[in-house]
C-alpha cells in the first residue's frame, strides 16, 4: 500500500505538476503583469490548440507510431475552412467539416502505414510534401477579408468571465480524452499495439484496424485544433500549421509517454503543453528577447527527459533493455 | 529475376507520369523576365505579380513568376529558383531578396551572364544588382507609419505632457527594409514632432516573430495583453509587416478584455484589404493602415526590367518613362516609387488587393 | 547470399529511375544538359544536404535518428562566423566551427547512449536547444561569411564561361563518399553498425561496445555537419538562424529514399549516393523546366513514396521467405 503510494507520488505527472507549479509562482513574483487577464486568456487559447492537437498525437505515439504531417494537414484544413467560411458557413458548420477533412487525410497516413507498411515517420514525411505543395497549388495566395460569421470562435464567442470560448472545447476534449483513454477497451488496445505489437496481435487484437481508427480518431483531433487556428483571424494564408508539428511532439513527449509506444498518460501531456505554450509569453513578461524563446523550450525538454530518465534508471536495477526500433 | 526489374520498371515509368502532368510550355522566343518574390502564397506579393502581369502583357514579354512558399522564405530555396533561370538565360531578373548578402553571389554570377539584374521591394547588396526598384525611402515610411500613430495617438489626448509608450512588431530581424525602417523611425523619435512617442525598452518593445503565423498571432497577443493605459503599458502599437499588423486587428478583437479602445492605437503596413474589417470596426483601436501601390510596384519592376534589356535605359539614366506611371526619377541606380499611402474608414473601400 | 542480390536489384531500380528522370528533364528542357548546369549548379547546390546524408545513413542503420543535424549546421556556421568576425582570423573560425560541431554531435551521443532516451526524443529537444541557441546569440542577425568559408565555397576550378567548371567542394564531398562507402560496406567497425540496427541487445551480449560505437557515429556525425556548414557559409556569404530548418527532413528523406530502412539493420551506403544524385536532379531540372516549387514539392514527396512502397513490397517478400527474419523485423 505504502510502496505504491510511493510510486504514484514518484509518478511524471506528479513531477510535471510541481515543474508548472513553481513556474506559475515564480512568474506570480517576477512579473504579476504575466497574470493580466488578457494575456492569461490569450496563453489559454494558444494551449487550447496545442492541447488537443497533442491529444491526437499522443494517441498516434502510444501505438509507436508518429506523425509528422500534422502541421502540413493543419494548414490543408484551415484553408478548407476559409473556403467554405468566405460562403459565409457559420461554426456549426466548419466545426464538422474539419473533424472530417482532419479525419480524412490522417487516415489516408494510417493507410500508408498499415496497408503499404511504410514506417510511420517516412510515411507522414512524404505526405507532408505532398499536402504542402497540394495546397500552393490550389489556393496561390490566401483567403482574406472573411466574414465575422467566420470568426465568431475567436471574437465573439466568449464564457463568463471573458474566457475564450476555444478553452470549452479544450476541457471538452481533454476529459473526454482522459475517460477514454483510462476507461475505454479501444485505448487498451492502443497500448498494447504499443509495448508489443506481436503479442497484441496473437491476443486477437487486429493491429492494422486498430492503427488505421487511430490515425482517424487522431485527425478528429488536428480537425478541431485546426478550427481554433484557423479562425483565428480575417486572412488565412497557406502556412497556418507548419512548424507545429514538432510543438505537439513535443508536449507529448514532455508528458511522459515513451516514443517507442506503449507507456505515458494523457495526464502528462496536458502538463507539458501548458509548459510549452506559456514559455513564450512567460519570457517576454519577463524582459527577456523573445530570441531565447526556442533555446529555453529545448532545454526544458531536454532536462525533463533526462529527469525522468534518470529515475528510470535508479527504479529498474535489471539490465536495461534497448529498445530495438528505436524510432518507429 | 527478370519479372521483378519489370515491376522497378514500372515504378519508374510512374515516376516519370508524375513528372509529364507537371510539365510546363517551352518558352517563346522573345524577351522573358523572371520575377522572384521573397515568398509566395500571401497578398501583398500577389499585387506586385499582379501589376508585373500587367506590364507584361503591355510589353508582349514572357513573364516568369515563383517563389518559396511562406514557411520556407530562405535564401536557399531563392538560389535554387535563380540558377534554374540562369541556365535558361532569361533577358532579366527581379527579385526581393529575403537576405541581402546571401543571394549576392548568384546575383553577380547572373549579370557576369549577362543577365540584368533588378531589385524591387527590398534591396541586396549594390555591386550585385543594376537597379533597385523601391517602394519607398525609409524615411518616407517611417514618417507614413509614425504619422499614422501619432494623429490617432493625438486625437486620443496625448502630447509632450502626457507621452505614450509605442512597440514596434517587425519581421524576422534580418530584412534590410524592417531595418532601415526601424532606424529612420529611431531618427524621426528623437524629433519634436513625434517625441511624445517613445519605445521603452528595446528587448520586450520590438519583437521579432518570424513568418510563423501561430506565432506572429500568439507574440501579437501577448502584445495587446501589455496594452492599456499608464505607464507600464503600451498605447500604440505599429506593425511593420503586412502579417503582423492584420494578427495585431485580429488578438485585439479576440482579446479577453480589450484594451480601452479611447486610449489604445494600433496601426502599421498591411494590404488594404487585410485590414478593411477592422478598419470599419469603430470599436477596434485600428483607424488606419499603411501602403504603397503593390500592383504599381511589379509594373514599375518589370518596366524598368524591360527598358534595361532593350537598353532605352542604362544604370546611369536620371529617370524612366514608366507606360501608365508616367516620368520616375533615379538615382544612384534607385527608383523610387511614391510616397506612403495612408489608408483609413474614408478610402479603405477604394482599393482592392 | 540471396539478400545480396536482393541489395543489388534495389540499387539498380535507384538508378533507373535517375536514368528515366535524368534523360525525362534533358529531352524536356534543352537547358539542362550544359555541364555548367549540370556540375556547377546542379551538383553543386546539393554538396551540403548530401555530405549529411552520409553520417546519417550510419545512424539511422543503428537504428538511430537525428533531427538536429541542420541545427548543429546552422549553429556552427554562426559561432565559427562570429569568432572569425571577432578575431579577424579564419584558422579561429573554422576550428570553432569543427570544435561546436564535435561538441553537439558528442552531447546527442552521450545522451542517447548513457541517459537512454530514445535518439529521435533527444535529437527532437537538442534541435530546439541548437536552434534556440543560434537564435539566441546572433539576436536574429545574418552571421557572415570569412575567407576560408568563402574559399569553401565558391572557389570554382575554371571560370564562368569555360565549358567545364568544378566546384571545389564536390571534390571533398566525393572524397568523403568514398569513406563513408568504404567504412560502411567494408570495414568491421561497418558491419557491427548493421548488426546494432537488428538486434542491439546480441551485439552488446558479444561484448561490443555499442554505446560506444554510437557516441562515435553521432560525434561523426556532428563533425561532417561542420565541414558542411563552411562550405554553406562560404556559398552563402551570410547565414541566419532558421536556415536548417528543411535541412533536417531533406537529410532524412534522401537516406530513405536510398533504401536505407528507418527501423535500422537494413541499407545500403550507394544507395544513399543515389538517392542525392535523383534528389538533386529533381531540385535543380524541375527548377530549370519552370515547374513552381510547390508542383516540385509534390513530385518530391511522390518520389519518396513510389520508392517507399517498392521498398516495403520488396522487403515484404524477402521476410516471407526467410521465417526467421519474421521475429527480428516485428520488434521495430
Amino acid at each position: 500500500m505504502n510502496r505504491r503510494k510511493k510510486a504514484s507520488l514518484m509518478s511524471t505527472e506528479f513531477f510535471l505538476a510541481v515543474f508548472l507549479l513553481v513556474i506559475l509562482v515564480f512568474m506570480r513574483i517576477a512579473a504579476k503583469e504575466f497574470y493580466s487577464k488578457n494575456n492569461f486568456m490569450s496563453l489559454l487559447n494558444t494551449y487550447s490548440y496545442t492541447l488537443i492537437a497533442s491529444i491526437g498525437m499522443e494517441m498516434i505515439i502510444l501505438t509507436s507510431n508518429i506523425d509528422v504531417s500534422t502541421g502540413a494537414l493543419i494548414s490543408v484544413v484551415c484553408l478548407l475552412l476559409a473556403a467554405i467560411g468566405k460562403l459565409g458557413a457559420p461554426f456549426a458548420v466548419l466545426l464538422p467539416v474539419a473533424m472530417a477533412a482532419g479525419a480524412f487525410l490522417s487516415f489516408l497516413n494510417g493507410l500508408l502505414i498499415t496497408k503499404l507498411k511504410i514506417p510511420a515517420i517516412v510515411a507522414t514525411l512524404a505526405t507532408t510534401q505532398i499536402f504542402q505543395g497540394s495546397l500552393n497549388m490550389v489556393s496561390e495566395g490566401s483567403i482574406y477579408d472573411l466574414p465575422a460569421s467566420y470568426t465568431w470562435l475567436a471574437f465573439k464567442a466568449k464564457l463568463p468571465g471573458g474566457i475564450p470560448a476555444s478553452v470549452l472545447i479544450c476541457l471538452i476534449c481533454t476529459v473526454f480524452g482522459l475517460i477514454f483513454m483510462k476507461y475505454s477497451r479501444f485505448s487498451r488496445k492502443i497500448y498494447a499495439i504499443g509495448n508489443n505489437k506481436t503479442s497484441a496481435r496473437l491476443t486477437g487484437i487486429n493491429v492494422e484496424k486498430t492503427i488505421l481508427a487511430t490515425y482517424a480518431f487522431a485527425g478528429v483531433f488536428f480537425g478541431i485544433s485546426a478550427v481554433i487556428i484557423g479562425t483565428a483571424g480575417q486572412r488565412v494564408t497557406t502556412t497556418m500549421g507548419s512548424g507545429l508539428e514538432m510543438t505537439f511532439i513535443a508536449a507529448v513527449v514532455l508528458g511522459g509517454t515513451s516514443s517507442a509506444g506503449g507507456s505515458g498518460t494523457l495526464l502528462g501531456t496536458v502538463f507539458g503543453a501548458f509548459i510549452l505554450s506559456m514559455i513564450s509569453p512567460a519570457i517576454n513578461y519577463l524582459g527577456i528577447s523573445s530570441n531565447w524563446s526556442d533555446a529555453i523550450k529545448g532545454a526544458v525538454i531536454l532536462i525533463s527527459v533526462l529527469v525522468s530518465a534518470a529515475r528510470n534508471i535508479k527504479k529498474k536495477r535489471v539490465i536495461p533493455s534497448v529498445s530495438g526500433g528505436g524510432v518507429s | 529475376m527478370k519479372k521483378r526489374t519489370l515491376k522497378w520498371l514500372c515504378a519508374a515509368v510512374l515516376g516519370a507520369t508524375a513528372l509529364i502532368g507537371a510539365a510546363s510550355a517551352a518558352m517563346a522566343d522573345d524577351v522573358t523576365i523572371a520575377m522572384l518574390p521573397k515568398f509566395k502564397g500571401e497578398n501583398y506579393f500577389d499585387a506586385c505579380k499582379g501589376g508585373a502581369q500587367e506590364a507584361a502583357e503591355e510589353l508582349g514579354i514572357t513573364l516568369l513568376y515563383d517563389g518559396p512558399s511562406q514557411d520556407q522564405a530562405t535564401n536557399q530555396k531563392q538560389v535554387d529558383i535563380l540558377e534554374g533561370w540562369i541556365a535558361q538565360g532569361v533577358d532579366a531578373i527581379c527579385v526581393s531578396p529575403n537576405d541581402p548578402t546571401a543571394i549576392a553571389p548568384t546575383l553577380q554570377k547572373a549579370q557576369a551572364m549577362g543577365i540584368k539584374v533588378i531589385t524591387f521591394d527590398a534591396d541586396a547588396q549594390e555591386d550585385s544588382r543594376d537597379l533597385f526598384i523601391n517602394q519607398i525611402t525609409a524615411d518616407a515610411a517611417a514618417a507614413g507609419l509614425l504619422n499614422a500613430a501619432a494623429q490617432d495617438l493625438k486625437a486620443k489626448g496625448y502630447s509632450n505632457d502626457n507621452p505614450a509608450n509605442i512597440a514596434l512588431v517587425s519581421s524576422s530581424g534580418t530584412d534590410a527594409n524592417q531595418m532601415a525602417w526601424e532606424k529612420a523611425i529611431d531618427v524621426l523619435l528623437a524629433t519634436d514632432e513625434y517625441s511624445f512617442m517613445v519605445i521603452k525598452n528595446r528587448d520586450t518593445d520590438v519583437i521579432y516573430p518570424g513568418t510563423d503565423e501561430t506565432k506572429v498571432n500568439s507574440e501579437c497577443a501577448t502584445m495587446i495583453g501589455r496594452m492599456g493605459e499608464g505607464e507600464d503599458k503600451i498605447q500604440a502599437a505599429i506593425g511593420l509587416s503586412s502579417m503582423a499588423t492584420p494578427a495585431l486587428g485580429a488578438q485585439y478583437e479576440s482579446a479577453a478584455e480589450k484594451p480601452d479602445v479611447e486610449k489604445t492605437a494600433l496601426t502599421g503596413l498591411a494590404t488594404p484589404n487585410a485590414l478593411k474589417t477592422y478598419i470599419k470596426d469603430e470599436t477596434n483601436p485600428l483607424n488606419s493602415g499603411v501602403l504603397w501601390s503593390c500592383a504599381d510596384l511589379g509594373y514599375l519592376a518589370i518596366q524598368g526590367a524591360y527598358q534595361m534589356v532593350t537598353g532605352d535605359i542604362t544604370s546611369e539614366s536620371t529617370s524612366i518613362e514608366a507606360g501608365r506611371l508616367g516620368e520616375k526619377v533615379i538615382e544612384n541606380k534607385e527608383c523610387i516609387l511614391g510616397d506612403a499611402l495612408i489608408f483609413n474608414a474614408e478610402n479603405v473601400d477604394e482599393f482592392d488587393y | 547470399m540471396k539478400k545480396k542480390t536482393f541489395r543489388m536489384t534495389f540499387n539498380l531500380a535507384l538508378f533507373l529511375i535517375w536514368i528515366v528522370i535524368f534523360l525525362f528533364i534533358g529531352l524536356r528542357s534543352p537547358y539542362f544538359f550544359k555541364p555548367a548546369y549540370l556540375i556547377s549548379t546542379m551538383l553543386r547546390n546539393i554538396v551540403e544536404i548530401g555530405m549529411v546524408a552520409l553520417p546519417m545513413t550510419m545512424i539511422i542503420l543503428t537504428g538511430g535518428i537525428d533531427l538536429s543535424v541542420g541545427n548543429i549546421l546552422v549553429l556552427s556556421c554562426m559561432l565559427g562566423g562570429m569568432s572569425a568576425a571577432a578575431t579577424g582570423s579564419s584558422v579561429v573560425g573554422i576550428l570553432v566551427i569543427a570544435l561546436v560541431g564535435l561538441l553537439c554531435g558528442f552531447i546527442n551521443g552521450i545522451v542517447i547512449t548513457k541517459a537512454k532516451i530514445p535518439p529521435m526524443i533527444t535529437t527532437l529537444s537538442t534541435m530546439y536547444l541548437y536552434l534556440g541557441i543560434a537564435r539566441g546569440i546572433s539576436q536574429g542577425n545574418s552571421v557572415y561569411s570569412f575567407p576560408a568559408a568563402a574559399w569553401m565555397g565558391n572557389t570554382i576550378i575554371g571560370s564562368y564561361t569555360d565549358p567545364v567548371q568544378l566546384p571545389v567542394q564536390i571534390l571533398f564531398y566525393l572524397v568523403l563518399a568514398v569513406v563513408f562507402v568504404i567504412a560502411v560496406q567494408k570495414s568491421s567497425f561497418g558491419r557491427k553498425l548493421f548488426a546494432i540496427g537488428l538486434n542491439e541487445n546480441a551485439v552488446r551480449y558479444c561484448g561490443i561496445d555499442t554505446d560506444r560505437i554510437k557516441i562515435i557515429v553521432y560525434t561523426v556525425s556532428g563533425l561532417v555537419c561542420a565541414l558542411a556548414s563552411i562550405i554553406w557559409l562560404g556559398r552563402f556569404t551570410s547565414v541566419k538562424y532558421d536556415a536548417g530548418t528543411s535541412f533536417n527532413l531533406k537529410v532524412i528523406t534522401i537516406v530513405v529514399l536510398g533504401g536505407t530502412s528507418i527501423n535500422g539493420g537494413v541499407g545500403d551506403m550507394k544507395g544513399t549516393l543515389l538517392a542525392t544524385l535523383i534528389i538533386a536532379t529533381l531540385n535543380s531540372g524541375l527548377t530549370v523546366m519552370n515547374i513552381p516549387i510547390d508542383a516540385q514539392t509534390i513530385i518530391q514527396g511522390v518520389v519518396l513514396l513510389i520508392s517507399l512502397i517498392a521498398f516495403s513490397i520488396a522487403s515484404q517478400r524477402a521476410r516471407s521467405r526467410k521465417v526467421i527474419k519474421v521475429v527480428s523485423q516485428e520488434k521495430g
